[in-house]
C-alpha cells in the first residue's frame, strides 16, 4: 500500500522523527489553515506533481483560494487530487536524502546522498560517488560504524542529531515491515535534521500483523473521500495493453513467454491476464470477463494452460461457463494440457471447442486469426 | 546423480495436514520419493498416506535422523516461523513453496539460511524434480523425462513448458529446478549453474529467466569465469510493458534496470546461447547434446 504524503508524515510523526507544521484539507473552500505564506501540496500517489502545477505558495487569502481550488480535483497522471496538505514554509540550509527499502534488494539497504531534493535515480546515474549503500542485517540493525560512514558522507555537523532520527527512520521501517521509507529531501532545518517530503510504501502481505496501522489509514481516507481501487479477492493480474489479441495464462513466466512470441509472429496482445496462485472455474470465469469486457474488440482469444496445481476440468469448465453465459464472437485458441487434462479436453469439445496441445502452433493461429478481416 | 536430491534424499514435509501439503506428499511419494515424516503444529500423532506425523521438526528429527531435506507447505503468516524451526533442527536443504509472504520474513528467512548453512530454494517456489527418480516439489512428473539436460527456472509453469518441450522432443533432463518468481531469492540461478557444471549427469544447462532484478545478469558473470559446458537460456517478458508486474513480484522492469535486452546482451556476453521461444531452444539443446 503506497501512503499518501500526508499518511507518511503523520506516521514519521509517530516515531518522533521531525516533520513540517501542516494541515489537511479535504476541501477548497476552508478558512486559511496556517499563517501565511505557507505551501500548499496535492496529495496524489504519484510524482511529478510540482511539474503539474500541484504545488504552490500562498501568500494571501486570494491566492489561496484560487490554487486551493485549481489543485483539489485535478488530476495528475491519471491520479485525482482528492486532498490538500497546507505546510509551513521551512528554510532548509541543507536538502540530503535518505531511504531505507526493501525493494529490488536482497537486504534491507539505507541509500543516502548529500544531493536530496532532487531525482535520485538520476544522481545514481550520473554521479554515482554521491550515492552510499549500506546493508542491514535484518537481525542485528544498522552498526554504530555504518552510522559513522553515513556520518561521513553526508558531513551533517551534529552526528548525535543523526544518529537519533536514523534510528528512529531504522524503527519505522522494521516495525511496520515496510516495503520504502524515502526522505527526500531530508531537510537541515537550524542544524536539525526534519522530513520536508514523504514516500512510505508497506507491504500488503504484511497486513495481516499489521491490522491497525492499515485499518488507521483507509479510516483517515474517509476525510478525504479517496477510496482505494478494490481488488475481486482472486490472484489475478490483468494488464490492459494496446493490441488486438486477448491472451490469459495460468502462469507468470508462461505468460510472459506467449506474449513475446505472439510479438514474434507478428501480432499484437490486447490485454495480459494470469491467473495466479489461486484457479479454479470461477477464476478461469473471471478472467474471461475482464479480458472480454475491456470496452475494446478484440480479433482473437488466445488461452494458455500448462496444469500443475490447477484442474484442466476446472479450466475447462470456467471457460464453457462464460460461453453459456455470454457468448463469444471472436475465435478461441486454446493450448490445454498437464493435471486432468484429457476431461479438460472432453468437456471443451461436448461445447465445440477444440484444444492444441503445442504453444507454437497455437500462437501461429492465433496471431493467423487477428490478421483476417484488417 | 543429480542436483540438491537425489534417490536416498529423505524428506520431512511442513504442513503435511493441510490440503495442498497433503495432496503434493501423496503426488511426490508415487514420483518415487521417500518422505519419512511429516510435521503440523497440534497434529502430532496421526498419520497422513502411512507417513507419521510430528508437532514439531525436532521431534521429527529425533525420531528420523536421517532426515536431509525439508519442504514447506505452511500458509505466508506462519512459514517464516516454519522456516527458521527447519533450519534450526540442522536441516541441510529446505524447499520454501510459500507465496505471498511479508517482504521482511523473506528476508530474515534468506539472512538466517545463509548464517546457518542451510540451502534455502524459493520462497514461492515449484521446487525441484530429478525425473524418473523423485522429486520436492510440485512439478507434475507427465511433462519431465531422464536426461542430461539441467533446467533452472524462476517460474514453475515455464519449466513445465520447457520441460514439455524438451521431452517431447525425446530430450531428457538430469534435473528441473523451480526456484520461484521472486522479488528474492535463496537460492539463484547462478546457484543452480554452479552445481550442474559439476554435475557428471548434466551435459548441457538450460536457464529461464524472466525481465525484472539482475540474478540473469549475475549469472551471466558467473557463466563468464566458471562455467565451461554449454548454456542455453530463455529470457521471457521482452515485450512486457515499463514498470508494470505481469504476475511475478520480480519481474518488472524499472528505469533501465532488470529489462530483457540487458540481460540478452551479458548472456551473449558469457557465450550463452540465447533463444526465442520454446521450439528454438529444443532444437538448439539437441544440437549441442550431438556435438
Amino acid at each position: 500500500m503506497n501512503l499518501f504524503e500526508y499518511e507518511g508524515k503523520r506516521m514519521m510523526a509517530k516515531f518522533a522523527i521531525p516533520t513540517p507544521g501542516s494541515r489537511l484539507l479535504a476541501t477548497a473552500d476552508a478558512p486559511a489553515p496556517l499563517p501565511y505564506p505557507f505551501v500548499l501540496k496535492a496529495q496524489v500517489l504519484t510524482g511529478g506533481r510540482g511539474k503539474a502545477g500541484g504545488v504552490k505558495i500562498c501568500h494571501n487569502d486570494e491566492e489561496y483560494t484560487r490554487y486551493a481550488h485549481d489543485i483539489l480535483g485535478m488530476t495528475i497522471k491519471g491520479h485525482v487530487v482528492h486532498g490538500l496538505l497546507a505546510e509551513e514554509m521551512v528554510k532548509a540550509d541543507r536538502e540530503l536524502y535518505l531511504s531505507i527499502t526493501a525493494q529490488g534488494v536482497k537486504n534491507p539497504t539505507l541509500i543516502a546522498s548529500a544531493m536530496g531534493g532532487m531525482d535520485i535515480e538520476q544522481v545514481a546515474a550520473t554521479q554515482p560517488e554521491e550515492i552510499l549503500k549500506l546493508e542491514i542485517d535484518p537481525f542485528t540493525g544498522l552498526k554504530d560504524y555504518q552510522l559513522s560512514m553515513l556520518a561521513q558522507k553526508l558531513q551533517v555537523e551534529d552526528k548525535a542529531d543523526l544518529f537519533a532520527t536514523v534510528r528512529k527512520i531504522e524503527k519505522a521501517f522494521f516495525a511496520t515491515n515496510a516495503l520504502l521509507v524515502e526522505i527526500n529531501p531530508l531537510g537541515v532545518v537550524n542544524g536539525k535534521l526534519m522530513a520536508m517530503d514523504s514516500k512510505f510504501v508497506l507491504d500488503d502481505h504484511a497486513e495481516f500483523r499489521m491490522k491497525g496501522i492499515f485499518q488507521e489509514i483507509r479510516d483517515g481516507r474517509e476525510a478525504i473521500h479517496y477510496e482505494a481501487p478494490k481488488g475481486d479477492g482472486t490472484t489475478i493480474t490483468f494488464v490492459p495493453l494496446e493490441g488486438e489479441i486477448g491472451l490469459i495464462s495460468d502462469g507468470a513466466g508462461t505468460g510472459m513467454l506467449t506474449l513475446d512470441m505472439v510479438n514474434d509472429e507478428g501480432g499484437t496482445v490486447a490485454s495480459f491476464c494470469e491467473l495466479g496462485g489461486t484457479t479454479n472455474a470461477d477464476v478461469m470465469y473471471k478472467a474471461m470477463e475482464y479480458t472480454m469486457g475491456t470496452g475494446k474488440p478484440i480479433k482473437s482469444l488466445l488461452i494458455v494452460l500448462i496444469g500443475g496445481f490447477n484442474r484442466m476440468d476446472d479450466m475447462a469448465n470456467g471457460i464453457t461457463r462464460y460461453i453459456q453465459d455470454h457468448g463469444i464472437d471472436v475465435p478461441i485458441f486454446t493450448r490445454m494440457c498437464g493435471t486432468m487434462e484429457e476431461e479438460g479436453i472432453a468437456i471443451m469439445k461436448e461445447h465445440g471447442l477444440s484444444t492444441y496441445n503445442m504453444l507454437l502452433d497455437t500462437v501461429k493461429d492465433a496471431v493467423a486469426a487477428s490478421k483476417e478481416g484488417r | 546423480m543429480a542436483i540438491l536430491i537425489h534417490k536416498d534424499s529423505k524428506v520431512l514435509v511442513q504442513g503435511i495436514t493441510g490440503k495442498s501439503g497433503s495432496l503434493q506428499a501423496k503426488l511426490m511419494m508415487e514420483a518415487g520419493t521417500q518422505i519419512v515424516a511429516g510435521v503440523t503444529p497440534g497434529k502430532g500423532g496421526q498419520e497422513v498416506h502411512g507417513v507419521p506425523v510430528y508437532n514439531f521438526v525436532a521431534e521429527a528429527k529425533a525420531a528420523h535422523p536421517e532426515i536431509d531435506t525439508v519442504i514447506c507447505f505452511v500458509p505466508p503468516r506462519a512459514a517464516m516461523d516454519s522456516a527458521m524451526e527447519a533450519i534450526d533442527a540442522g536441516i541441510k536443504l529446505l524447499v520454501l513453496t510459500t507465496e505471498e509472504m511479508p517482504t521482511h520474513d523473506v528476508m530474515k528467512v534468506i539472512a538466517y539460511a545463509k548464517a546457518h548453512n542451510t540451502t534455502l530454494v524459493g520462497p514461492g517456489c515449484s521446487g525441484i524434480i530429478v525425473p524418473g527418480v523423485c522429486k520436492v516439489g510440485s512439478h507434475p512428473v507427465r511433462f519431465f523425462a531422464p536426461g542430461k539436460v539441467g533446467v533452472v527456472s524462476k517460474s514453475g509453469a515455464l519449466s513445465y513448458e520447457i520441460g514439455k518441450t524438451l521431452s517431447d522432443a525425446g530430450i531428457g533432463q538430469s534435473t528441473v529446478a523451480g526456484i520461484g518468481g521472486g522479488p528474492l531469492w535463496g537460492f539463484a540461478q547462478k546457484d543452480a549453474i554452479a552445481l550442474y557444471e559439476a554435475d557428471p549427469d548434466t551435459k548441457v544447462i538450460v536457464m529461464l529467466g524472466e525481465i525484472g532484478g539482475s540474478t540473469e545478469e549475475e549469472a551471466a558473470a558467473y557463466i563468464k569465469d566458471h562455467v565451461t559446458k554449454p548454456v542455453v537460456s530463455l529470457i521471457v517478458g521482452r515485450n512486457a510493458p515499463k514498470g508494470k508486474s505481469l504476475g511475478h513480484a520480480g519481474a518488472i522492469v524499472s528505469g533501465n534496470t532488470g529489462t530483457a535486452a540487458s540481460k540478452i546482451a551479458a548472456l551473449t556476453d558469457a557465450g550463452v546461447h540465447v533463444v526465442k521461444n520454446p521450439v528454438e531452444l529444443a532444437e538448439t539443446v539437441k544440437a549441442l547434446l550431438n556435438q
